[in-house]
């Protein structure tokens, strides 16, 4: 039976823990008042029957037994909120910004605000149901409002701003087209007169792309905006259109204009979550559930394509009414991992309803790391914390038209995932589309990520747990390190180990993690790749904030979107993101095979080539008969090359050493060669007409002793158990781990 | 904005073509002719009827029909009455709701073992 796994949820904080160290589990349940809790170690989280089957250990710990559940809210939306000054309270303002609305028919919108939803009260502007800009005031001496004769038009840059004259009751409210051409003209110019002399509300934020709920200088927000917000000014004097229009456009208003109250500056410190006032006042605020930053302003001209080279032109904040990045739940229960503890694969399991129809088990997960200068094995398993994360709640299958052409068939729904159509507040994945249409580029770990735990959809996370299964069945000693601790220790954390293992997909990696690999290989390394699609997308993390991620996805490689122009540098570290292969640094330079085909179809058998008879590997065909196909089964797809696929390519990057030892060529019409392998379009690129559509397994040795074996396909590490272990990929692993962390160098390959 | 549109497929249905439904019918999960693949992806990508979909009730064993809603947040439409307990027979049952909403034909239930 199908268990419940979405009555309660939660997440582990800090999702990657060290031995010794205090890990706090934040849950929530709308439906049950208490679970019982227990801490396992994950062998296999693959519920699969035609596999190992759902294999974990359960730890003693002080945990262990009842835990009281309650609900707790998750509030998406992003925003900027500025807290409550003296001088936001004067008799007249004027505000004014640019802005580029994605979603103006969504539902009404507050742009600029300093408005208090619970009374009423304030000042907003914003877009009302039907996509009009709307300028209101209300106080105890009445209210009044503006509304624009024309809806905005999506994705156009507009000037927009109001003013409101305290001593005269005079409401303004203006909207300029800047490409007011061919129809896209939508400028008007509006006023009225409004009660005079409106005293504000107290203990009220100034909130950018939302308006506060409540009082308070961290208020509640609602009415979340989106699109993109550029250059906001407020200044304490009723001003006309082209005084602030000037204001606007001037990248740095003068400071010293004593009737500025504020001008942000987004363009300023864009790696963090503040943003700044240029004025004297230092109104600088926060940012929440982490907004799109380093976006085009309406100012950018295409004469710098990344923020670091002109940030001038990046002073825009993308809002989106969906964002999520911190669901900021309290803790209900915490534990100190003991430090007798192996490093790994945990959880915490919640079960409840035991015995009847419709049993919950759900599982909160986190991992044990192997600390930089502590490793206790010669092998190590890298945990793929970025991949994890870059699919965090994935909504694809749900949302993307593509996706059942794609896959080739009817679309399987978990109770994941039908929990996830109805429960959007968990945010999205950085393959998903915000609700305004726009791609998703960060992902964190502070929300229940339903795709990275047992039981989940099967997929990089439970599919690297049958590596860790057939470690265990192996009896191999291994320690489990995370790709966010190479990308913090670099090379030296990997070259504490003989061997290095990347599991099933790998695709998201940062600048300092693929150095690590490189520097660790030519240190002698020895590094096993098992899976596709690996070493694929440039990322980055957060530099301070852990476990938060970054991908701008560009015009290339296989993406479920494409990023806008100019926006493809990464927030979090200024660098360029996108491929890997298009920032020079293609994966067949670093394990000899690089992504060039997805197989949903099914998955297929490789065949043994010329190369494998070559004596200087004759190690790692022990007891395997060449003539056979390799892998003809397996729990995806029922073969071991399939789902995702690398092939070499010298042009790329596969070194002269190399031996292609086996292919799978031969992937029919389901194999689908991805977009960066075809210059022209034609027929004849799919997998039954294009050798260059396969999955290629190889061995090179490099430098120092060091050597790489990659089998270039996801489905390889869900062939490992099929009959009960004994099977040729599974050997044909076992006799490269055995010869990998045996120290003997490869000899016969120089010369 | 790279936009996917799904009622860009338009592959022309013929509602003559009995022998697409039959091989659809004998072998619901493919390898597929190239005229019935052309078919199916029309019917995959446009979504025909909304999007059908099952729900996996035991892994690998058991699904039950669904519909996604067409709109985040809004719950999935779920067929109880119409449990599958192979994937072949869930993908004959959407066809054939497909090939009706396309073709007003009726195809009887001759749902593959
Ligand atoms: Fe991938």
């Amino acid at each position: 039976m199908m268990k419940d796994t979405t009555s309660v949820l939660g997440y582990a904080w800090p999702l990657v823990v060290s031995p010794g160290e205090t890990i706090a589990f934040h849950l929530s349940s709308a439906t049950l008042t208490e679970a019982e809790a227990r801490i396992v170690r994950v062998r296999c989280g693959d519920p699969d029957p035609a596999g190992p089957g759902l294999k974990t250990t359960r730890l003693q710990t002080r945990i262990d037994g009842r835990v009281a559940l309650r609900h707790q809210s998750i509030h998406p939306g992003s925003a900027a909120i500025i807290p409550d000054a003296p001088i936001l309270s004067g008799p007249s303002f004027s505000t004014g910004c640019f802005l580029w609305p994605t979603a103006p028919l969504a539902g009404p919108q507050t742009i600029l605000s300093r408005w208090r939803e619970d009374l009423g009260r304030g000042w907003r502007l914003g877009l009302d149901a039907e996509g009009h800009l709307l300028f209101e005031i209300a106080g105890a001496a009445g209210a009044a409002s503006l509304r624009a004769a024309r809806p905005l038009i999506e994705r156009e840059w507009i000037f927009v701003a109001a003013s409101y004259d305290g001593a005269t009751g005079a409401l303004t409210l203006v909207q300029r087209s800047l490409d007011a051409q061919a129809g896209r003209d939508t400028s008007g110019a509006y006023q009225t007169t409004g009660p005079a002399g409106l005293a504000w509300p107290t203990e009220t934020a100034l909130v950018f792309a939302a308006h506060a709920r409540e009082a308070g200088p961290a208020p509640l927000t609602a009415a979340h905006f989106d699109g993109k917000i550029d250059r906001p000014r407020l200044y304490g004097a009723a001003f006309g259109e082209a005084a602030l229009r000037l204001a606007c456009e001037a990248t740095r208003p003068s400071a010293a204009d004593p009737a500025l109250i504020g001008a942000w500056d987004f363009s300023a410190e864009i790696s963090s979550d503040v943003v700044r006032d240029l004025s004297t006042n230092r109104l600088d605020g926060r940012l929440r559930q982490l907004p799109m930053r380093a976006m085009t302003g309406a100012n950018w001209d295409g004469s710098a394509v990344q923020w670091t080279e002109k940030p001038e032109f990046y002073g825009a904040i993308h809002f989106h009414s969906d964002d999520m990045a911190d669901c900021d739940w309290s803790p209900d229960v915490a534990m100190t991992v003991p430090t007798n503890w192996r490093s790994g694969f945990y959880a915490l399991c919640l079960t409840a309803r035991d015995g009847s129809d419709d049993p919950v088990e759900s599982y909160v997960s986190f991992f044990v790391r192997a600390p930089l200068g502590q490793a206790k094995c010669r092998l190590a398993l890298v945990a793929s914390t970025a991949t994890f994360l870059a699919y965090a709640n994935s909504a694809l299958r749900l949302d993307q038209v593509h996706a059942e052409a794609m896959l080739e068939g009817v679309i399987a729904l978990s109770r994941d995932d039908v929990y996830l159509q109805e429960h959007r507040e968990l945010g999205l994945s950085t393959y998903d589309t915000h609700s305004d249409g726009s791609g998703w580029c960060y992902s964190t770990a502070k929300r229940p990520i339903l795709n990275m735990r047992p039981l989940g959809n099967t997929f990089n996370y439970v599919n690297d747990t049958h590596i860790i299964d057939w470690l265990e069945h192996n009896g191999f000693d291994y320690d489990v390190i995370t790709d966010c601790d190479i990308d913090r220790h670099g090379a030296q954390l990997l070259s504490s180990y003989a061997c290095v293992i990347n599991g099933s997909h790998p695709e998201y990696f940062s600048r300092n993690m693929l150095e690590a690999f490189d520097t660790y290989q030519r240190g002698g390394g020895r590094h096993i790749y098992l899976g596709g699609n690996g070493f694929y997308w440039r990322i980055g993390f957060h530099p301070t904030k852990p476990h938060q991620m970054e991908i701008r996805r560009g015009m290339n490689g296989l993406r479920t979107w494409e990023g806008e122009a100019g926006e493809n540098g990464l927030s979090f570290t200024g660098e360029p993101s996108g491929l890997w292969r298009s920032n020079g640094r293609p994966p067949q330079r670093l394990v000899g095979v690089g992504f060039d085909a997805q197989v949903f179809t099914r998955s297929y058998p490789y065949q043994w080539l010329a190369d494998a008879h070559d004596p200087r590997v004759a190690w790692l065909i022990k007891e395997i008969d060449l003539a056979k196909p390799l892998g003809d089964f397996g729990l995806r797809g029922d073969g071991a090359a399939g789902l995702e696929v690398d092939r070499v390519e010298t042009t790329l990057g596969s070194p002269p050493y190399l031996l292609r030892l086996a292919t799978a060529d031969q992937l029919d019409y389901g194999g689908v060669p991805t977009v960066e392998e075809l210059r022209t379009l034609h027929r004849g690129a799919m997998g039954d007409q294009n050798a260059m559509v396969r999955a290629d397994l190889v061995f090179f040795p490099t430098a120092a002793g060091g050597a790489v074996f990659a089998t270039g396909s996801i489905a390889w590490a869900c062939a490992l158990s099929c009959k009960a272990y004994e099977n040729s990929v599974s050997r044909v692993t076992g006799n490269v781990l055995r010869r990998f962390l045996d120290p003997a160098p490869f000899s016969g390959f120089d010369n | 904005m790279l936009v996917n549109y799904p009622e860009a497929a338009h592959w022309p249905i013929d509602p003559t073509r009995q022998d697409l439904v039959e091989e659809m019918r004998a072998n619901p999960r493919g390898p597929h002719s190239d005229d019935l693949r052309k078919l199916l992806h029309r019917m995959r990508w446009t979504g025909v009827g909304k999007r059908y979909v099952v729900i996996v009730l035991e892994p690998n064993r058991r699904w039950m029909l669904g519909r996604l809603p067409g709109r985040r947040g809004a719950p999935v439409e779920t067929f109880p009455n119409r449990i599958f307990t192979s994937l072949a027979a869930a993908e004959w049952a959407v066809f054939a709701m497909r090939w009706e909403a396309l073709t007003g034909q009726r195809l009887d239930d001759g749902i593959p073992a």
